[in-house]
């Protein structure tokens, strides 16, 4: 009796369905609705039945026959049907259900009611309305999600279903108020992808920080930055300035922040705003007052009004006060002028310069190797050596390579010269207040007809532009002038690629009528570089220019503007998204292929960074079908700007493509990889490269070399094996004499990205806050026309970041401080030098004698500069391991060779005295000490050791950090930075300095500045 | 002894009583009510809860159905024959090993049997056939279903009308009578087929009609279509056949060479 009895079919239950009695019908329903999972075959015959049950106005149950129909519906697969059903079926339908049923039909819901909330977006009002039921459905879900405490899962859904007030209540609700936002702020650049809609979230998102106690100022002002609100950011600014020494600390940390994302039109306002509301800041009767009013609204535009009469009240104030020096006046001014400082990025750059020069590991002996395998006829290596040279000592004010071989660099002529000349533009990044200073030598000199080639000055000028790059307030009307004054077409081309950088994204009227001006003329060669200069100028204003240019773009004759003019439109929509919609359609269009290449440009541009499917599909289905060649590796290349917030994903996109017949998809294939996944490292990456660099056709070759390099940049041989191999391949293409010149120019090209910037920057295209950084992006983008114009390769140097963390008091200094990398040391530090005979770098035999033996050797080998250099990379080397012997100062020889080893384990153990804690040969962790390399994949490791004097505002593993003093009594101790401070303008003519290279490294710190390079002469 | 089964048994007997009185108004009635009592036993179909008193209720509601069922037939209602079955039909099937098998298992079932012949319904007859066990198509009343159905099938429709007089329980004779009916109905749909015409006299013999006013009022209830004249019944054979439809040969060989076309396109 003990058997378990089952039911075996249905039919019993379905016959009681008609039954006439209510009851029965009842009962029925209730049984069917618990075993319909197991019938759904049999109850399905009889779903009409159920229907009509349902559309019963009569019946009682209605709602349970609906959840039954709904069921049966599921089961065989027509979730629609279900769907519609189980509203039908009201409240019985149980959210909170733990069953596949309820699951998927939540999951279709949630589709349904988002789909229908975005084409209610889109269409006019009113057209459509959602189904209530649905709405409530939803409601419910959401309802539910924040009391379980999934309060991600509702800020998810919300999103998704555009329900903001439900964003707002899950927030709100969630004991973790400040993760939740940044979770959401993660959650709307990462998914979505509209662009509007998103900015309605962030500004969603900034309304609830303001009305918390405390809120997050940095978050707050990283999404006002992308809403572009600068009256608030300023605003937010003003009240931390006024308020205690920590306010203050965080107010530069916001600045620090905004600058790292290179909205240079957006800072621009920002600091303009500030200034404006200095009057009534400067009255410190009304700052506290003033302050007040401005935490208790709600921030934009009743904090004006207060500071308009703020002002009022200030033109009789101000002279009474004037003459009585009130401290806290005084504290104000100067932090204003400090925050102003550092939003006009002065500060970030000259913080930047400072490290990289005296960081700088760059490896002369790499450069010398190719300067002794190109051959001096060969112009095209030639000048990429001249190029590599400019990208290895990008940002580091160190020319001592160019200086060292004038007899040889003046080889260069016409074009090449213009592009040497701006390399130096690379090498002196940044160098703001002596950029022009160190450029006299090859300007145009007003007035007098200066012996100058044009094609010298045209790149001093462009090379002006490229130290100001995206800070170019104070060149701007200079190389206005120097445009005007000019009618050479080399000069202008200089002059427009230097005005477009220097004044990138300003929109400013005046430069565009002088650069128009020129477009004009219908010169080829000028024509190119304004078309660029204009997109620069406009970049991402999306303003009807680019009409006016598409239209020039018709009319002119010459390639070389049209390509240059396509490419300036795709500029102006950077960022855009479905605003260039149109413009893009416009261009994709066209019948002249280089204006689809624009077009491609333009897509990857306006969609940069947001892997948009759209956009992606689009690229693909131009990169297969186009006619031209041009537009199809250019649609391919596109994926990688397209993709590079995702840069594990591109790989897997463009392997197919990596393998196409079309040597030009190839080509595209490998830089969309290398410029999606720069600087990662990324395995995958390394995998689809590694054949593409021995590929049959030599173009394909470069671009993968070139490529590698930018995935490779700053991952050394202990962390990824292959990249000694490359370095290994690199170094044989170069010393190769049969070897296609092209391949051969990419070799060089990829040995200079690989070590650039002294091994010292990566390329980044996205900031740490997930925002796309413009200048590198747009840099990448320019950098990519070097296939038709290689004075365009230095463009690179803007994608260049510095990987360092700067540790900064509330003076601006940088203070002695050290934190922990949680690593093993051999992962992130240096490569190794190269010996002599690089063909066998990689053996060293790991005996003390071959220490001394390699003493001697270096020693010998070592001319009097490559000597200097490294006494500088000693000298900060020992800065790092805090090294507080003063032996080494004294300048010997033999001391200083003993120290270039010391990277080196074994040679370690030798010279154990010097350093304090080398007691393994391998540590699991470092002591890293302000300020510091840290290379992108070390970041995860950094840890700020506790109850260190000094704590960070913000504990983020890289940048600028400003710390907090928890001793502010005691004397501080700074890092001495031995920077490029000052170049005596009267040295700029004179001959190179020989005895400052020499003198002794215990006073460079003070005193030893870089020169600026000798004017070479040219034997032309 | 659980109250809700007291009053369901007690309720039981009266409808035993009235059923016995042969009075199908009270009995219907009472039926419906034992019905829905019977739902509130947790014990039954489809859920089978283990109860302690399980097993009365489940032969309770047994004898229930059994009893529905039989009086359906009394009633000459169809529709609620086979509710009452397919409610039935789990307690037959689903129970096995918690109530002995019931007496009236058989004739029950049979009868549906038979019930299905009279539809018409071939396919579902042999569904519910092979669910029987080997040695039930010993038992009298299936075997008697079993053997109409062949005969029908074989088309010796004179055994069918001749096992009238052999019927093995009293409630089978309603369904015989239908039987009857259904057997003139595939006469009538083979004579259709077969005959342009068929004389009065063998149309009468052929549908087994006693006289000729039984055979018009056939004809007009059931095939108003056919025509009556000149001593013989016509059928409408010509109306009913359509034109044989074409094969579209010329379509389909365009389409496939296109499909060839575009796979080689593809690759």
């Amino acid at each position: 009796m003990a058997a378990v009895a089952t039911v075996s079919s249905a039919s019993g239950i379905l016959a009681m369905l008609q039954e006439p009695a209510e009851e029965l019908k009842l009962h029925a329903l209730a049984s069917l609705n618990s075993l319909v999972h197991l019938f759904y075959p049999e109850i399905s015959t009889s779903i009409p039945t159920i229907e009509s049950l349902y559309e019963d106005e009569e019946f009682d149950q209605r709602q349970l026959a609906a959840l039954v129909v709904s069921k049966v519906f599921y089961y065989l697969g027509e979730l629609n049907d279900s769907l519609s059903y189980a509203l039908g079926a009201g409240p019985l339908f149980d959210v909170s259900e733990d069953s596949d049923y309820a699951h998927a039909l939540l999951a279709k819901a949630l589709d349904e009611y988002a789909s229908f909330k975005i084409r209610a977006s889109k269409a006019t009002e009113g057209e459509e309305t959602v189904d209530p039921r649905l709405e409530t459905i939803v409601e419910r879900m959401l309802e539910k999600c924040i009391l379980d405490g999934k309060y991600q899962q509702a800020m998810g859904m919300a999103v998704e279903c555009r329900r903001l007030d439900k964003l707002e209540e899950a927030i709100v609700q969630c004991d973790n108020i400040h993760g939740a936002l940044s979770y959401c702020i993660n959650l709307s650049h990462q998914y979505v992808s509209h662009r509007e809609y998103r900015c309605e979230v962030l500004r969603r998102l900034v309304k609830i920080y303001q009305t918390l106690p405390h809120p997050d100022y940095l978050s707050i002002c990283q999404c006002l930055m992308f809403l572009g609100e600068p009256e608030t950011v300023a605003n937010i600014l003003d009240t931390l300035l006024s308020g205690s020494k920590d306010d203050a600390l965080l107010a530069y940390q916001i600045a620090f922040d905004l600058v790292e994302n290179e909205n240079q039109a957006f800072l621009l306002n920002v600091r303009n705003r500030l200034d404006s509301q200095t009057p009534g800041q400067s009255n410190p009767d009304n700052a506290s007052v003033l302050s007040d009013n401005q935490t208790g609204n709600d921030g934009t535009t009743s904090t004006e009004a207060a500071g308009d009469v703020q002002m009022g009240d200030d033109t009789t104030t101000a002279s009474g006060n004037a003459h009585t020096v009130d401290p806290k006046e005084v504290e104000h001014a100067d932090r204003l002028a400090k925050i102003k400082a550092i939003l006009s990025g002065e500060k970030s750059i000259q913080l930047t310069l400072q490290f990289l020069y005296s960081h700088n590991r760059s490896d002369l002996l790499i450069l010398k190797t190719i300067k002794q395998a190109v051959e001096m006829r060969n112009s095209v290596c030639h000048s990429a050596t001249i190029c590599s040279n400019a990208i290895m000592h990008a940002g580091t004010t160190v020319d001592t390579f160019l200086r060292e071989n004038l007899e040889w660099l003046s080889r260069a002529t016409n074009w090449a010269k213009f592009s040497a000349t701006a390399g130096l533009g690379v090498i002196h990044r940044g160098h703001l207040q002596q950029g022009r200073a160190l450029m006299a030598p090859y300007l145009p000199q007003s007035g007098a007809v200066g012996g100058g080639s044009p094609y010298s000055e045209g790149g001093a000028l462009y090379a002006l532009g490229l130290i100001h790059a995206n800070h170019g307030e104070g060149i701007k009307q200079f190389l206005r002038e120097s445009l005007r004054n000019t009618s050479a077409e080399v000069i202008q081309h200089g002059a427009c690629l230097g005005l477009g950088l220097a004044s990138l994204g300003t929109a400013d009227e005046e430069v565009y009528e002088d650069i128009k001006n020129v477009l004009y003329t219908d010169s080829a060669v000028a024509g190119e570089a304004a078309g660029i200069g204009m997109g620069l100028l406009m970049v991402g204003t999306a303003s009807e220019k680019a009409s006016e240019m598409l239209t020039y773009a018709h009319d002119t004759q010459h390639e070389k503007i049209i390509r240059g003019l396509s490419l300036g439109i795709a500029l102006t929509v950077y960022g855009r998204e479905e605003e260039a919609d149109t413009l893009i359609e416009q261009m994709t269009r066209d019948q002249d292929p280089i204006l689809r290449y624009g077009g491609m440009y333009a897509l990857a541009l306006a969609y940069r960074g947001t892997a948009n499917n759209k956009a992606i599909h689009q690229l693909l289905h131009f990169a297969v079908s186009d006619v031209s060649d041009d537009v199809r590796r250019t649609a391919v290349m596109s994926l990688g700007f397209v993709l590079y917030n995702e840069p594990e994903q591109t790989p897997r996109i463009v392997s197919l493509l990596s393998e196409s017949y079309n040597p030009h998809v190839r080509y595209g294939a490998a830089l969309a990889v290398g410029i999606s996944c720069a600087g990662t490292g990324l395995s995958d990456a390394i995998s689809l490269l590694e054949p593409l660099t021995s590929d049959v056709v030599d173009f394909v070759r470069q671009g993968a070399l070139i490529a590698m390099a930018m995935v490779m940049i700053q991952t050394n041989e202990s962390f990824d094996s292959r990249v000694g191999a490359f370095r290994r391949q690199l170094e044989k293409i170069i010393l190769d004499k049969h070897e296609d010149t092209m391949s051969k120019m990419g070799a060089i090209l990829a040995s200079g990205i690989l070590d650039a910037g002294g091994r010292n920057v990566t390329i980044k295209l996205l900031s740490r806050n997930k925002h796309d950084k413009l200048t590198a992006v747009i840099g990448l983008a320019v950098f990519s026309q070097f296939w038709y114009w290689y004075p365009l390769l230095y463009f690179i140097s803007l994608a260049f970041s510095p990987t360092a963390i700067v540790g900064l008091n509330s003076d601006l200094k940088v203070p002695k401080f050290e934190f922990l990398s949680h690593a093993k040391p051999s992962l992130f530090e240096y490569p190794k030098p190269t010996t002599q005979q690089t063909t066998t770098s990689a053996v060293k035999l790991p005996t003390a004698i071959l220490s001394t033996y390699a003493k001697a050797k270096s020693r010998a080998k070592k001319d009097a500069e490559s000597k200097a250099n490294q006494e500088k990379a000693m000298d900060s080397e020992s800065k790092v391991n805090q090294e507080k012997t003063t032996e080494d100062t004294s300048g010997s020889t033999s001391g200083k060779a003993s120290k270039t080893q010391e990277k080196d384990a074994d040679a370690m153990q030798v010279d154990a005295t010097t350093e304090k804690k080398a007691p393994e040969p391998e540590p699991t962790f470092q002591i890293l000490a302000n300020p510091a390399r840290v290379v992108p994949a070390q970041e995860k490791f950094i840890k700020f050791i506790e109850g260190s004097r000094y704590v960070p505002v913000k504990p983020a593993p890289s940048g600028f950090i400003l710390l907090r003093d928890t001793q502010p009594t005691e004397a501080e101790e700074l890092v001495l930075t031995d920077a490029p401070a000052t170049v005596a303008a009267s040295t700029g003519n004179t001959a190179a300095a020989t005895g400052q290279q020499g003198s002794g490294s215990s006073a460079m710190a003070v005193d030893d500045e870089p020169q600026p390079p000798q004017p070479f002469e040219y034997t032309s | 002894m659980d109250p809700k089964l007291t009053e369901v048994t007690q309720l039981f007997a009266r409808f035993k009583a009235a059923y016995s009185r042969n009075d199908l108004d009270v009995c219907a009635n009472l039926l419906s009510q034992l019905k829905v009592l019977l739902t509130k036993f947790p014990s039954l179909p489809p859920s089978f809860q283990q109860t302690p008193n399980a097993v009365e209720e489940l032969k309770l509601a047994r004898d229930i159905y059994e009893h529905a069922v039989v009086l359906s037939v009394k009633m000459e209602d169809q529709d609620a024959f086979e509710r009452d079955f397919c409610q039935l039909k789990p307690y037959y099937m689903d129970t096995c090993g918690i109530i002995p098998p019931s007496p009236e298992e058989y004739p029950i079932l049979g009868l549906n049997l038979l019930r299905l012949l009279v539809q018409n319904r071939i396919a579902e007859f042999h569904t519910e056939l092979e669910l029987l066990p080997a040695k039930a198509l010993d038992n009298l009343c299936i075997k008697h279903a079993v053997e109409l159905e062949q005969s029908f099938m074989e088309g010796a429709y004179n055994r069918v009308l001749s096992a009238r007089q052999a019927v093995p329980h009293e409630t089978y004779v309603y369904f015989m009578d239908l039987l009857a009916k259904t057997v003139r109905d595939e006469i009538a749909g083979c004579s259709e087929k077969g005959y342009d015409y068929l004389s009065i006299s063998d149309a009468k013999e052929m549908f087994m009609f006693s006289s000729d006013q039984e055979l018009q009022q056939y004809i007009t209830e059931e095939h108003p279509e056919w025509d009556v004249k000149n001593g013989s019944v016509f059928f409408q054979k010509a109306k009913e056949s359509q034109p044989c439809k074409e094969i579209p040969a010329a379509p389909v060989i365009n389409q496939t060479l296109g499909y060839a076309r575009e796979l080689e396109r593809i690759v």
